[in-house]
């Protein structure tokens, strides 16, 4: 481990040297490096390429060189290659990570440029927001993402449920127990396949009981999971996750993907995001059979009549201040997020960064449920150091305990509450 | 007899400079032989070190790695290591594991180099083969096909377990529980190293007189006793090399804890190195990870400490 320290700060520190001479070399030629996550090389790479294409056209001969990255790593290869000053000249970040970034002076201030972006008046609030800091703009919005309930048709009639969307979380539990009755002799069925670690599910139902991760108290954070509300929540998924899941209590929602253990037949239903569907049913990966033969509905509420509040996920694009080729990422920026770009991404089931199209998915049923769902939604805690909670993986360890049964609600919730509350404030 | 003469007389008219420059160059060829690698090791090794260690005065975080410049703080990180109480509890798991895997890694390797004696030449090769196939496995490679026998779903050691009646193992988690999650862990490390002890140890024992195990056996010995008394003195040496490099690579173990976790190990699972690499890459506090990286580095010191002593002992025997 020693050499695996050293030889990072070797590699740091090697980068630092070429700084100078590198930085001299790419402002002569002509190509821009974009960072995006695999998400769009999963679900939308067609609109990458449109992009890319829309802006050869205005800058002819510039090279679009697009590298996917996996939100696991992401961070710890951006920070390495700011500190060499190699950074891509566009950037992808998660919109609880831009927080981080744009208090310590990573990215580059996009403000004057922001009346030219498309759609920039009627940006989705929420998302904007997480682009901006101290009244300046330093991300654009990319796409919004809302999970809902997706499930087999077919599995849910062979048991007898009824396929229209629950109206309580306690229905949604005992459908669940109907299908576990059923077909529960295979030891790999899920009437709910609910990985442990899987956050972004197991917190809506802290915020469905009216608890949250943290708040602000006089200045100082402080970790709130420890409070009656939040208990509740986590106990209540400890019940909905020991009855209805077979998954891993320390796995998490991508290893493997959801959508592709759904796509083998083995489970009722899962919660993800809209894109997730049509990834199911991709014949490369997926099972293309079960197309026409999958639904989906937002997770009820224990409150009957009601949605559970769903995680508002989403992205941003950024530009690293280290780039030089600043007018070059902004105009890539625009093609991708262009109107029909824009479109494009809705339509592989994403929340687009406009409220002018919104509706487009509120009439198809297949993304319907996604943007219903996102009528109710919770954000993690704006506080600059949010990234490092997510990083120093808190809420996955403490929901594993919980769900494995290795730790009571109690002690893993009050260990949360220590570290959230430690890290939150560290200068 | 000119020539002679000349040959005879010259030595003797400048003798002092020449022999002196002989002897001068004679004495400095060693260290200008050692240059290149010196020179080397310091490029590679001498310079991160005196980087680390200045970063680990210095507050360094994600703004000052921007800025290209820390902020000089003296002993500040230090002071804060005093008093993290996570670093404590790592740092004690990692000397327990340390003490755990060397114990069973020495014990078991000793126990295979006994029985390679005892073996037929047949059955000794391919014991050989089988600790050389261990030893050449890349750790990553180990480490997934470990991933894969533990996993969830699929693996076999669940299958196995839940086939023989040992109880139902199916869709056991071996991560839920930190004490089964280690075991998995230690199991991998020390069948990892025991290959070198054992070959290391079985080429310790053939240098045993042969003369002194017959001797203590027609005493009466039992084997234990021949062991104790005769092969464990013999061997001490070895011994005491084996051991600190044991504990060198195993308070140091790294990549089988992060593969084996998915590359994102909760604190359960950390020991000394990976805390300092999260602190240093995941919490962007590269000052606070170099300190901590340095108090490792200044644990290993005193164990390097006993080896280099060790090894001029054999040296001046």
């Amino acid at each position: 481990m020693r050499v695996r320290i050293v030889a990072a700060a070797a590699f740091v520190v090697v980068l630092a040297a070429v700084v100078a001479t590198s930085g001299l070399a790419s402002s002569k030629d002509q190509s821009i490096t974009v960072w995006l996550q695999v998400d769009a090389q999963n679900g939308w790479p067609d609109v990458v390429k449109a992009a890319n294409d829309a802006f050869q056209q205005q800058h002819p001969g510039v090279k679009v060189d697009v590298q996917y990255q996996t939100w696991g790593e992401h961070l710890t290869k951006l920070d390495a290659s700011l500190a060499g000053g190699d950074a891509p000249d566009v950037v992808e970040l998660g919109n609880t990570e831009t927080v981080k970034y744009m208090a310590n002076g990573a990215l580059a201030d996009l403000t004057s440029a922001k009346a030219s972006f498309p759609n920039s008046k009627t940006w989705l609030q929420g998302l904007a927001e997480s682009g901006q800091y101290n009244g300046k703009t330093y991300a654009v919005p990319y796409y919004a993402g809302a999970r809902a309930a997706i499930y087999n048709i077919d599995l849910y009639k062979q048991a007898g449920v009824s396929t229209r969307a629950p109206k309580s979380l306690a229905q949604f539990l005992a459908n669940g127990k109907k299908l576990m009755k059923k077909f529960g002799g295979n030891p790999n069925f899920s009437a709910l396949y609910l990985p442990g670690r899987d956050w972004y599910v197991g917190l809506s139902f802290v915020y469905d009981y009216g608890g949250q991760i943290a708040k602000q108290v006089n200045g100082k954070w402080q970790g709130t999971l420890e409070a009656p509300q939040a208990q509740a929540g986590l106990t209540e998924l400890k019940t909905v996750a020991r009855a209805l899941s077979r998954a891993n209590p320390t796995g998490d929602e991508a290893h493997p993907q959801e959508a592709l253990v759904f796509a083998k037949g083995t489970v009722g239903t899962f919660v993800g995001n809209g894109w997730e569907w049509p990834y199911a049913l991709d014949p490369k990966v997926g099972n293309p059979a079960l197309a026409g033969h999958v639904g989906a509905f937002p997770m009820p509420s224990h409150t009957p009549g009601k949605v559970m509040p769903t995680f508002l996920g989403g992205s941003d694009l950024a530009v690293p201040v280290t780039t030089k080729n600043k007018q070059l990422a902004i105009d890539w920026i625009k093609a991708f997020t262009s109107t029909s770009e824009e479109t494009k991404i809705a339509l592989a089931g994403n929340i687009p960064n406009t409220t002018s199209l919104v509706k487009i998915n509120a009439g198809k049923p297949t993304l319907g449920p996604f943007a219903k769902a996102a009528e109710a939604s919770w954000f993690v805690p704006a506080a600059k150091n949010w990234a490092n909670v997510e990083n120093a993986n808190v809420l996955q360890s403490m929901l594993s305990k919980i769900i494995s049964g290795h730790a009571s609600v109690a002690s893993a919730t009050k260990a949360a509450d220590a570290q959230i509350t430690q890290i939150l404030n560290a200068s | 007899m000119a020539d002679l003469g000349a040959v005879t007389v010259e030595p003797a008219a400048t003798p002092a400079p020449r022999l002196r420059r002989a002897r001068l160059g004679r004495a400095l060829a060693p260290y200008g032989l050692l240059l290149p690698a010196a020179a080397v090791i310091g490029g590679v090794l001498g310079y991160p070190l005196y980087l680390m260690v200045k970063l680990s005065f210095e507050r360094y975080g994600l703004f000052q790695l921007i800025q290209h410049k820390g902020q000089w703080i003296g002993l500040g990180n230090y002071r804060q290591l005093v008093h993290d109480h996570e670093f404590w509890t790592v740092l004690l798991r990692t000397l327990l594991f340390t003490g755990v895997t060397v114990g069973l890694t020495m014990a078991l390797g000793t126990l295979i180099a006994l029985l390679m004696t005892r073996v037929s030449a047949a059955m000794r090769l391919l014991l050989t083969l089988a600790l050389v196939l261990a030893w050449a496995m890349p750790v990553p490679v180990a480490a997934n096909i470990w991933y894969w026998m533990v996993d969830y779903e699929f693996g076999v050691a669940n299958w196995l377990l839940t086939t023989l009646h040992v109880g139902n193992y199916q869709h056991h988690d071996w991560f839920v529980n930190p004490w089964q999650g280690w075991g998995v862990i230690t199991t991998l490390i020390v069948w990892g190293a025991i290959p070198f002890v054992a070959i290391t140890l079985y080429a310790g024992l053939s240098q045993v007189p042969q003369e002194l195990l017959q001797a203590a056996a027609i005493d009466g010995a039992r084997p234990w006793r021949v062991f104790k008394d005769i092969t464990l003195p013999i061997l001490k040496p070895i011994f005491v090399i084996l051991t600190s490099l044991s504990i060198i690579w195993d308070f140091q173990v790294f990549t089988q804890v992060w593969l084996l976790r998915d590359e994102r190990p909760t604190s359960d699972y950390f020991l000394t190195g990976i805390y300092a690499f999260e602190q240093t890459f995941s919490q962007s506090e590269y000052g606070y990870g170099s300190a901590v990286a340095i108090s490792m580095v200044l644990i290993l010191l005193g164990v390097t400490f006993f080896y280099i002593r060790q090894m001029i002992r054999i040296g001046e025997v």
